[in-house]
């Protein structure tokens, strides 16, 4: 969809980003570079500054220092209609999804084009017969074609995720990022929704960066790797031959108090037994 | 009362040094609201004894009603053709102004919510907005309008409008502080506008408790019409007060009756809707719960159920199977161009019928109203005329200190009746709560009460006390006493309801007794939002009982009313400033103690 020009292009890049709240340091001093067509996954505990990291790439942060550079251009310098237009550009799948549990599948799926239609929309019908085609066409590709007309707090949260991805997609996104999408989720929720991710990003050609939490979850899904740990990068490696016992040896430094290093032993044992 | 002040505050819990012995520490604050109430009970104390209520002389004017009663003989009704003329047109215009209201009120609305707002002055500018149309009552609006259009119904549409401005973007405002940030969040993140953030994040969400608001004001408004009919609102309002001053009872109670009974089926009508909409579990055993109740279950496991079973059967099982679009045949797998037509499933059919008698309802309240459109352009010319006469302000032939007894007068009866509906609503409202009340049949009974109570305009309660103990400050405390219970009542049954249930269990496994359970575990827990109720109540009062004496039933409204009918404008003004201090002052204080107290 989007002209391959080079396949190594760099389409995300961040240097040295310093993100402070007040007293606290999201991020200190973080560098990240991903080529197009990517699939990173950023590890780390909660609070390690994943969620900050990947907001930064859509604007909706600004770094206290360091440069933001997504799709050739510097975020950190835009405003206005070429800040929305670059976040349109970029998809976005949140945690608890998102979704206006009032309205339909159909009309949360709708609300991805509004940066393409400009001017506020106000019902179904707004939106134009090429646009509600498009967006039931995502539906059908994330399969859940048959609920368009569901309000959407009647989805569980699976097919809610689904939802947000189908939402992503109606921007015609050429990098997507995924904060935690699967950690308000059972497992097997879990495995189709990082699973459709995966697969998307395969057909379209997309750029992903998604947080996670899970190494397993990480280590089969991710072409590369990123840790965080208090808001700097720790960790970047391929996974190609890399085994748990590696990475968790890893994350054993990304961890940081003796209870989690507890936890990820007993982890590692268990997988021993099996 | 005061325990409030004495309870520890767990988010100062921290603060203090673990090692210390336990001693209780109390902000200067919370002492100084503690006092508050103190003196605000004494005061309220006093007020009933200065207002005269006297049950004796109650007993012996209840045989001068009687004697009234028979010397008025029937109650009378106008023809019927102009009854349901007259009904028509009051609730039109009460409907027109209130979405007047509710238009105006969208814009201010998002200026004064933390999370709207473009920044703190646009948002300082639209509180005050609020505050003020609140504090300025829809009467003084009605007889400045009256007097600039003299006829038609204008002057009551933009009374009512403008003054419910003041309640309804305060609560607009509430529900869009209320939301969830994240679609707007994902909104944003898309690449929206500020507007389209508002149109698909923010609006959605606050849909239903909005139009929740409207119709509850357009209840309020609906009972204060009566007394805009006073000031010459056209209307049932207006016939009634004729009727009154032709000395003509009979008609007048007539009146009287038929805006109550409107009144509480639109009370009725209303909260059905809200209900509905809302999608509330009903939770009550009441005959109109259990209906709404069958009709959401049957809704619930209808066509949704089927479809689950087979989305799940044809769920993409395992990332191995790469986009195979061979779904394992599903019966009539829906395509694209088929999901184009939105089937008029039973959720579509509901939305347009309520989407179509909310239009057919907005239509003929506009056209049974008949607005003089041409009068918003031509009334500009009178403006500096009117508002000659308005200024400057000045007690005219009253003494000033007449106006300042007249004025305390007012607050007393506010006092008073607070006190009085607290008393009252205490008990009935634990016992309309489901975990106080001994047996459903009670609780049941007490609600139904409530609702009752409610569905009375004060000023009808005023005018039939006003037959049965003459004129006079005694009418007026206790119609509003009593009608105040309507809602006191209810405010405190629902928070009884929501009182953590945990320490009633634990009372009661203890052996305790139901009224132990009440004193020990629920009134506790519940009395913090007591106190915010009562303030609450008080505000109310306040701005009802400046309003009640413009039928006689005492304080600085009849004073209103006899300055604006003797077209001494200077004074209506000045009384108007009054009432104004008196009211800021109030919410002030209410405001301060809800902070305090929090």
């Amino acid at each position: 969809m989007t002209p391959h020009a080079d396949p190594a292009e760099t389409v995300v890049s961040l240097e040295g980003i310093t993100k402070r709240f007040g007293s606290t340091v999201a991020l200190d001093g973080a560098s990240l570079s991903v080529r197009r067509g990517e699939v990173v996954v950023l590890l780390g505990l909660s609070g390690s500054g994943k969620s900050t990291l990947l907001r930064h790439v859509d604007g909706l942060e600004r770094p206290t220092s360091g440069t933001v550079r997504v799709l050739g251009r510097d975020v950190t310098g835009l405003s206005g209609r070429a800040l929305r237009e670059l976040r349109s550009e970029v998809g976005f799948i949140f945690q608890q999804f998102e979704l206006v549990p009032s309205l339909t599948v159909l009309e949360n799926v709708l609300t991805g084009s509004l940066a393409a239609v400009r001017g506020p929309r106000l019902g179904l019908w707004s939106y134009g017969r090429a646009a509600r085609a498009e967006a039931l066409a995502r539906l059908e590709r994330v399969g859940l074609l048959e609920r368009a007309y569901q309000r959407a707090d009647t989805l569980s949260g699976g097919q809610q995720q689904r939802v947000a991805i189908a939402r992503a997609l109606m921007q015609r996104p050429q990098v997507l990022l995924a904060d935690e999408p699967v950690a308000s989720l059972d497992p097997e929720s879990s495995d189709q929704v990082m699973a459709l991710i995966r697969e998307i990003a395969v057909d379209e050609g997309l750029t992903v960066i998604c947080s996670l939490h899970q190494v397993d979850l990480a280590l089969s899904w991710a072409d590369r790797i990123v840790g965080l740990r208090h808001g700097a990068v720790v960790l970047d490696t391929e996974t190609e031959g890399l085994s748990k016992a590696q990475v968790m040896e890893i994350y054993g430094r990304v961890a940081t108090s003796t209870d989690q290093l507890a936890a990820i032993e007993l982890e590692l044992a268990g997988d021993a037994v099996r | 009362m005061t325990a409030v002040t004495e309870r520890p505050r767990t988010t100062e819990a921290p603060l203090a040094p673990r090692a210390a012995p336990p001693r209780r520490r109390t902000s200067p604050e919370r002492v100084a609201a503690g006092l508050t109430i103190v003196a605000l009970l004494v005061a309220s104390i006093v007020a009933l004894r200065s207002v005269e209520i006297d049950p004796a002389r109650m007993l012996q004017s209840w045989s001068n009603a009687e004697r009234f009663f028979g010397r008025v003989g029937a109650i009378e009704f106008p023809p019927l053709a102009e009854l349901l003329q007259l009904t028509a047109l009051t609730l039109g215009l009460v409907i027109c102004g209130t979405l007047l209201a509710a238009v105006l009120s969208v814009p201010v609305a998002v200026l004064a919510a933390s999370n709207t707002t473009p920044g703190p002055v646009w948002r300082a500018a639209a509180r005050f907005v609020t505050v003020l149309a609140r504090a300025v009552p829809d009467v003084v609006l009605a007889m400045v309008f009256v007097l600039l259009f003299s006829l038609g119904t204008l002057p009551g549409i933009l009374a009512i409008g403008l003054h419910s401005v003041g309640m309804i973007s305060k609560l607009f405002a509430d529900a869009i502080e209320q939301i969830d940030e994240g679609p707007r969040t994902a909104v944003r993140a898309a690449g929206g506008t500020r507007l389209q953030q508002f149109t698909a994040g923010v609006l959605p969400q606050v849909l239903p408790s909005w139009v929740a608001t409207v119709l509850h004001r357009n209840d309020i408004n609906l009972r204060g019409s009566v007394i805009l009919g006073y000031v010459g609102v056209v209307g049932l309002g207006m016939e009634m007060s004729f009727a009154f001053k032709s000395l003509d009872y009979g008609l007048g109670l007539g009146y009287a009756l038929v805006i109550f009974v409107l009144c509480v089926v639109m009370e009725i009508v209303s909260s059905s809707v809200r209900a509905a909409m809302l999608g509330v579990a009903p939770t009550g055993r009441g005959l109109g719960d259990r209906v709404v109740r069958r009709a959401t279950r049957r809704r619930a496991d209808g066509p949704s159920a089927a479809i689950v079973t087979e989305t799940v059967g044809r769920a993409p099982a395992a990332p191995a199977a790469p986009a195979a679009p061979a779904a394992p045949a599903a019966p009539a797998a829906p395509t694209v161009d088929a999901m184009l037509r939105r089937p008029w499933d039973r959720t579509r059919v509901r939305n347009t019928s309520w989407g179509l008698i909310a239009g057919a309802v907005v239509v003929a309240s506009v056209l049974v109203c008949d607005i003089a459109w041409s009068d918003l352009v031509t009334v500009w010319g009178g403006v500096p005329a009117v508002a000659v006469r308005f200024w400057p302000p000045s007690f005219g032939s009253y003494e000033a200190s007449t106006m300042v007894a007249a004025m305390g007068e007012t607050i007393a009866i506010a006092l008073a009746a607070t006190l009085l509906t607290l008393v009252a609503s205490i008990v009935i409202g634990s016992l309309a709560a489901r975990n106080v009340a001994p047996s459903r049949g009670m609780r049941s009974g007490m609600r139904l009460l409530l609702v009752g109570i409610r569905g009375v305009p004060e000023v009808i309660l005023a005018i039939v006390l006003i037959v049965v103990t003459g004129l006079g400050t005694q009418a007026g405390t206790l119609a509003l006493a009593l009608g105040g219970i309507g809602l006191l009542g209810k405010l405190l049954a629902d928070s009884f309801e929501e009182v953590p249930a945990g320490p009633e269990r634990a009372l009661a496994a203890t052996g305790a007794t139901r009224l132990q359970v009440y004193a020990g575990a629920t009134l506790p827990q519940g009395l913090r939002a007591l106190v915010g109720h009562s303030f609450y109540m008080l505000d109310t009062n306040i701005r009802a009982a400046t309003l009640l004496g413009i039928v006689g039933a005492g304080g600085v409204g009849y004073y209103l009313l006899n300055a604006s009918q003797g077209s001494n404008y200077g004074a209506v003004t000045a009384i108007v400033l009054m009432i104004l201090v008196t009211v800021l002052a109030v919410e002030g204080l209410a405001m301060w103690m809800r902070k305090v107290l929090r």
